[in-house]
């Protein structure tokens, strides 16, 4: 019975450290305006990818966003994220952290595209 | 100063031929990165290599070649400056007007200081392409002044690290060469890591057959 006990003990604290570790997951979202070429565009991925707090650059012409997953334990000011947009000559509408990864966001954004 | 400037281009040519677009929309790469260019027609060729400091505006060396019909060709080789005058970002667009020019030497056909400013007009959204381009290439007695127009229409979206494929159609005139018009229809393929286009200018057979390169890549 006290087997039974730790085992079930060790299983709800890892699955408790999973749910808590996936909760952490934040992502910087922004929407931009004028990003519609990929050639045009790649100084926003080389320049976020270069930011070593981030997990690396996801950028989406059709829906205008450019996502990128923070490290754990890592955070990035939006001002900042914002700069490096418009200093490759873009326009920031919405900036916001979001409690999801960017696969999670990637995997919404085709699937709205699917809707349409 | 010449003289290093022809090293330059002597340096950055050969990189460029397998390289651009001198009529794209984007003159210039981001910050602090540098964009080699290169048009490679029958009558006209153009190679360029700028590194920009700052968004907005970019400086190189431009090596332009030049000849009209049974002619000896003139080469200039310049120092060139490209700036931003405008730039409007839309939701689902973005439209530019550019400035680009250079201050450079002219030999071959026809010889001494030359310049070559220009004002562009351009505006793209991820399917639709226009661009509207005025410029003068002048030097002594020497006159290939030119205007461009384009527009192009991309066959299908594409992710970003996708290769999307353009349908562009150009018309130009270029003082002393033949044909007075020249049209180009060409296929344009744009890359996150390059911008690739082939085309034909007219006559589009016989002995006036000629294909027309354009690349250009930003690191």
């Amino acid at each position: 019975m006290k087997k039974y006990s730790v085992l079930v003990a060790f299983l709800l604290a890892s699955q408790l450290i999973t749910m808590v570790s996936a909760m952490a997951t934040t992502s910087i979202k922004a929407e931009v305006n004028g990003m519609v070429c990929a050639f045009c565009a790649k100084g926003i991925e080389k320049k976020l990818n270069a930011m070593q707090e981030g997990k690396g650059a996801f950028v989406d012409l059709k829906s205008r966003v450019v996502v990128m997953e923070l490290k754990d334990g890592e955070d990035i000011p939006l001002e900042k994220f914002t700069q490096v947009i418009k200093n490759a000559g873009y326009a920031v509408t919405k900036v916001e952290k979001v409690p999801q990864s960017a696969e999670a966001i990637k995997a919404e954004l085709l699937k709205s595209k699917d809707a349409k | 100063m010449f003289k290093t400037i022809r090293l330059h281009a002597l340096l950055v040519a050969p990189c460029v031929i397998f390289s651009s677009q001198l009529h794209a929309a984007a003159l210039m790469g981001f910050e602090e990165s540098a964009m080699m260019m290169t048009e490679i027609g029958r009558y006209n060729q153009e190679w360029m290599l700028n590194y920009s400091p700052k968004l907005g505006y970019a400086i190189g060396v431009e090596v332009m070649r030049m000849s009209g019909k049974l002619e000896q060709a003139t080469t200039l080789v310049g120092l060139n400056y490209t700036g931003l005058i405008k730039r409007w970002n839309l939701p689902h667009a973005q439209v530019n007007v550019w400035f680009n020019g250079s201050l450079g030497e002219a030999s071959g056909l026809y010889d001494g200081f030359a310049y070559t400013p220009s004002l562009q007009f351009d505006a793209e959204t991820t399917r639709l392409y226009f661009l509207a381009k005025a410029r003068l290439i002048r030097t002594n007695n020497m006159n290939y002044d030119t205007a461009v127009v384009q527009t192009g229409f991309s066959f299908y979206e594409t992710s970003f690290d996708g290769t999307q494929p353009w349908f562009v159609l150009e018309a130009k005139t270029m003082r002393n060469t033949e044909p007075a018009l020249q049209v180009t229809p060409a296929l344009r393929l744009i890359n996150k890591n390059y911008f690739l286009e082939l085309g034909v200018t007219n006559p589009f057979q016989g002995e006036g057959f000629a294909p027309r390169l354009n690349a250009m890549f930003v690191f």
